[in-house]
């Protein structure tokens, strides 16, 4: 009799909840009404870059009284897909890919920056011509390039430099041989995180430095907007040349590790409390994930740095990789309205760059705007690239920029199928430009 | 306890009844509410998916560009992340649910058949099952957050390799999880640790139900246990085996969170399943048409159990 | 039924035939306590390093921690507020308990109507309703996205997800609840009906009362299939307010998947109550399962 009397009240206490959060949840609005001053705002950010775009949306309910709710969604592509066909979508997306704008302009789920008050001659006072091509789909401007990053830096620990005396390479065979020296010393040179949370696309921008490098800009746009077959010879070889780093001897744990690892986790590999390894590859918001959110005790300059991507075909120099997140709108509404143009002006801008995540594309930020050595180091090298491709998974349609990821999974794993893997990888996406 | 079919209209030495139409009526209006439910939320829905599964499908997924069996073709015969028939041990989402049902099956039968015949020697039997079945009350998605943490590399988090390691200094540790060779593998042993439970339980149920006289008999006559584990046991346990190798075996067809947890299908796409290519398929890569094949392919691969499941309860409803 | 205990009777032996049987079934308690340990052994893990510092976790493993006693409730703080999993382990309570109820009235009564009140077609209704028991849940997510847009907006509350629960329910509950439902005592209710009893009030005052432990043996079920539930709900729950915790612990991952004290604190509030309701419950519990694959 206890036990039964016990189960009950522990029914009835759990039937007391459940009807005191439904009682809450129908007091508060209806599903439909939404709060009039707030927006939601999606992408893929979290950690630190989360709180740098954060403190943006702070100054913007400060000034207009508008609140932000942030959604995060690493994996934003089917989180957009599902809402759009619940006819919930959110507010503002900030996408890094401009290929997927693209696709989903052409659905017609986004609102044509023109139509919400944002004149193409006032976005050709924010951004330069490249930039504001990259946000257009159509001949019509759907994106406002909300933040950039340079993609072409490669991390290191000063003092693991200075300790053994080692110089910033500057070709790749210099590379090679710091890679081996490190080796020599009984050091796991590299850390690459490719696997969980859909980290493949660092293997993509291993492959976009290295093929800008070896075959030229001009072929780079061909690839990446279809009009090169990745069949062609210039795309294996620049993915053997990958492999001749990311590969069992150089990398932590090996292949498998490489694997097994995120992004986020790599660099934890590198300049977390115990390090692992010494070199990691990733744009220039690694110096921002990196002093903030895996260890806050790094010093810029002593014990965290970058150096530009060494060259490897001396006549193409130093194309630089960039990427950027654009700012599209799903819905229209004055409060989407004032979002986007506050995104787009020169204030946001550098409080955006204030936190070290970020560069800004926009024209109207100041270079003073930007907190530390390594924010201006990576804006400089940006705004006076002699040659800048956007990149280019990125610029592949629908979810290809997964596929390719994918793709180059494979070829770190069977380096000897190269040929057959791009093949494979062509026939999916021939025809989806 | 005996079952007895619903009451019969007529009754050995009790007044004929024939149902009035009122009766009927009502036997109608109690069961309403649910077929209609279950007519639009469960029935319906399948008929679309089915009926999709022969178009392309567009991204408001509806009934777009009819192709026939297009999606079923390029599924079976051009989709290497599907079904790759062209190397040797084949791959693809189709060969893995393979492997789930050879290994999965199999280990949580040994395993949860072992536990059985062992626990129920003991006194301590209702703790070890405890143990044993507490998996199965926890999320998938708990389960593979826990086993994320066990699989990790870094010997300092995953108990795997910190074990290896211990075990030998200069060990380098597995990325269980990175391996392709490997991956499915530690998220079948993975979700096998979340179901052994259910087989004990049934297991040790069903082994209690034997005539201890039986194998008391056995062992007067000099059979070692291992022959009456054979010969006595296994037999009087086909039933309950064969219904817990169903609801396994519907668990792979069915297997989704721990992959999408643990690895979202990679490295790459091969610890795929079909449960997860449908769900990439139509909303990762947009193509709902597709996915809706995948949906089919599942349900054919269902149906068997389906009508075992109708068969069995209608030889059962005859009774004695 | 027969005997349940398997043992060897005690009272029977001597001294040294009980040590000898001890020993001989050593090796039994060797396996059996292995394996179980083995089995916790993940569990308590996460357990442990959801109470250490975030630090403590990056340096050392947590079977250090037995030693090291610095414990905190910092974790479960921070994924509570900061991380939003507090909102969303009332998200999912919001959706877990009418997605129970439902059900289980609906089954209720459309089992009472199986069992016990005759019309035509009665049986190969039942039939496909078995047959229905096991359609995966995959072929409903598309139709049912576009049928909920289309229709009210059901994606933006709860009524998407609670609809689609219902239904993945029903099957199960029919099954279970009718199967009992016919076990109870015929002349109860032949009783019932020559008082002139109409079939709801027998319905409610014979049949459900008696069927309480049937009740709660799928009661419970439900409880934990659509507590546990990932894939519905990342489908039908379509506004990242209203999302439980199955879905918000892999945004968790990808946001902070090296922050393995958030995860931690985070996956052990999620299996909070499945234990508790477990622990307390565990017959009912078991008796639900049982029934989805054997007949009671």
């Amino acid at each position: 009799m206890k036990r039964r009397s016990w189960l009950a009240a522990l029914a009835v206490g759990i039937l007391a909840c459940a009807i005191a959060a439904i009682a809450a949840y129908s007091a508060q609005a209806k599903p439909d009404t939404k709060k009039a001053d707030e927006i939601e705002v999606l992408s893929l950010w979290g950690g630190s870059e989360q709180a740098a775009f954060l403190k943006v949306t702070a100054a913007f309910t400060k000034a207009t009284g508008i609140k932000v709710k942030y959604t995060s969604a690493r994996d934003f592509i089917p989180d957009v897909r599902t809402r759009i066909a619940a006819g919930n979508p959110p507010d503002i997306g900030i996408l890094p890919r401009p290929g997927y704008i693209a696709t989903l302009a052409s659905q017609g789920a986004l609102k044509p920056l023109s139509s919400l008050g944002l004149s193409n001659a006032y976005m050709q006072g924010q951004y330069s011509a490249g930039w504001l091509k990259l946000g257009s789909a159509g001949g019509k401007l759907y994106g406002v390039p909300a933040k950039a990053n340079s993609k072409s830096v490669i991390w290191y620990r000063p003092d693991s430099f200075k300790k053994y005396k080692f110089k910033v390479p500057k070709t790749w065979a210099q590379l090679l041989a710091l890679t081996k020296a490190y080796k020599a010393k009984g050091l796991v040179p590299w850390s690459v995180g490719a696997g969980p949370q859909q980290s493949q696309w660092t293997l993509t921008d291993w492959f976009e430095n290295i093929y800008a490098r070896t075959a030229g800009p001009a072929k780079y746009q061909r690839l990446f907007t279809g009009k090169l077959p990745f069949t062609d010879p210039s795309v294996a070889n620049a993915a053997r040349i990958m492999t001749q780093i990311i590969n069992n001897k150089y990398v932590l744990n090996g292949i498998q590790g490489v694997l097994g690892q995120s992004f986020v986790g790599g660099i934890t590999d590198v300049f977390g409390p115990k390090p692992k390894a010494q070199l990691y590859f990733e744009g220039g918001f690694v110096g921002g994930i990196a002093t903030q959110q895996v260890n806050k005790n790094l010093k810029p300059g002593k014990t965290i740095a970058d150096f530009p991507w060494p060259t490897i075909k001396a006549s193409l120099d130093h194309p630089i990789v960039g990427a950027a997140d654009f700012a599209a709108a799903f819905k229209d509404s004055p409060e989407v309205r004032k979002f986007l143009k506050y995104i787009s002006t020169g204030a946001a801008g550098s409080i955006w760059v204030s936190t070290n995540a970020v560069i800004s594309p926009n024209k109207k930020v100041p270079a003073k705007a930007y907190p530390s050595v390594l924010s201006r180091a990576e804006a400089h090298q940006l705004a006076t690239a002699k040659t800048f491709v956007f990149d280019g998974s990125d610029l592949l349609p629908g979810a290809f920029g997964d596929t390719w990821g994918f793709a180059l999974q494979d070829v770190i794993q069977k380096p000897g199928n190269i040929k057959s893997i791009l093949s494979t990888f062509q026939n999916k996406i021939k025809g989806q430009f | 306890m005996p079952v007895e079919p619903a009451p019969p209209l007529r009754e050995g030495g009790q007044r004929i009844r024939q149902w009035s139409k009122r009766e009927s009526y009502e036997g109608i209006a109690f069961v309403l509410p649910a077929l209609i439910v279950l007519g639009i939320f469960l029935i319906y829905p399948a008929y679309f998916t089915i009926r999709l599964a022969f178009y392309e499908g567009d991204f408001r997924f509806n009934f777009f560009h009819y192709i026939g069996i297009d999606n079923f073709k390029e599924l079976l015969t051009n989709d290497p992340d599907f079904l790759d028939l062209s190397k040797f041990p084949p791959g693809g989402a189709l060969i893995n649910n393979l492997r789930w049902v050879i290994f999965y099956i199999g280990l949580s039968l040994t395993i949860g058949l072992a536990l059985a015949v062992l626990a129920v020697r003991v006194r301590y039997e209702r703790a070890v099952k405890t143990a044993i079945f507490v998996p199965m009350a926890i999320a998938a998605t708990a389960v593979g957050v826990i086993w994320l943490f066990v699989y990790s590399p870094d010997p300092d988090i995953g108990i795997l390799n910190a074990v290896l390691h211990g075990a030998d200094g200069g060990f380098k540790p597995i990325a269980w999880l990175g391996r392709p060779s490997f991956v499915n593998y530690a998220l079948i042993f993975a979700y096998v640790w979340a179901s052994v439970g259910f087989v004990m339980v049934v297991l040790t149920a069903a082994i209690k139900g034997i005539p201890a006289d039986v194998m008391e008999a056995a062992r007067v006559d000099g059979a070692g246990e291992w022959a009456i584990f054979r010969r006595i046991m296994l037999p009087m346990l086909s039933l309950p085996l064969s219904v817990v190798t169903i609801w396994l075996f519907i668990n792979v067809i069915k297997v989704f969170d721990i992959i999408y947890v643990m690895t979202g299908g990679g490295p790459g796409t091969s610890s795929r399943v079909i449960a997860f290519t449908m769900y990439e398929e139509t909303f990762h890569n947009g193509r709902p048409g597709y996915g809706a094949a995948v949906a089919v392919i599942m349900l054919v691969l269902i149906a068997p159990v389906m009508i075992l499941n109708v068969r069995r309860f209608r030889s059962e409803r005859v009774v004695a | 039924m027969s005997t349940v205990d398997q043992a060897v009777p005690l009272t029977a032996r001597t001294r040294s035939e009980r040590l000898i049987g001890f020993l001989t079934r050593t090796p039994i308690h060797i396996a059996l306590i292995t394996i179980a340990v083995i089995w916790l052994v993940p569990t308590v893990g996460l357990a442990i390093t959801s109470f250490r510092q975030p630090q403590d976790i990056a340096t050392s493993g947590w079977w250090h921690a037995f030693t090291q006693w610095d414990w905190t409730l910092h974790n479960y703080g921070s994924v509570i507020h900061a991380t939003g999993m507090g909102h969303a382990w009332v998200n999912s309570l919001i959706i877990t308990v009418p997605a129970t109820i439902l059900p289980l009235t609906l089954g209720a009564l459309a089992a009472f109507g199986f069992a016990w009140v005759p019309f035509p077609f009665r049986d190969t209704l039942f039939l496909i309703i078995i047959a229905l028991m096991i359609v995966p849940i995959q072929t409903s997510l598309v139709p049912l996205l576009k049928l909920f847009a289309e229709h009210g907006g059901l994606n933006k509350g709860y009524w998407g997800i609670w609809l689609a629960h219902t239904a993945f329910g029903l099957p199960l509950a029919v099954f279970l609840l009718r199967n009992f439902f016919i076990t109870l005592p015929k002349d109860l209710i032949e009783a019932a009906r020559m008082d002139g009893a109409s079939n709801m009030s027998i319905f409610r005052r014979v049949v459900v009362p008696l069927s309480v432990p049937a009740l709660a043996s799928f009661g419970i079920f439900q409880f934990l299939w659509v507590w546990n539930d990932l894939l519905m709900a990342l489908i039908f729950v379509s506004d990242p307010d209203k999302q439980p915790m199955t879905v918000r612990i892999p945004y968790l991952l990808s946001t902070y998947g090296q922050e393995y004290n958030l995860l931690a604190a985070a996956a052990f509030l999620l299996m909070a109550v499945p234990l508790v309701v477990f622990f307390a419950l565990q017959r009912y519990f078991v008796t639900g399962l049982l029934a989805g694959s054997v007949k009671s």
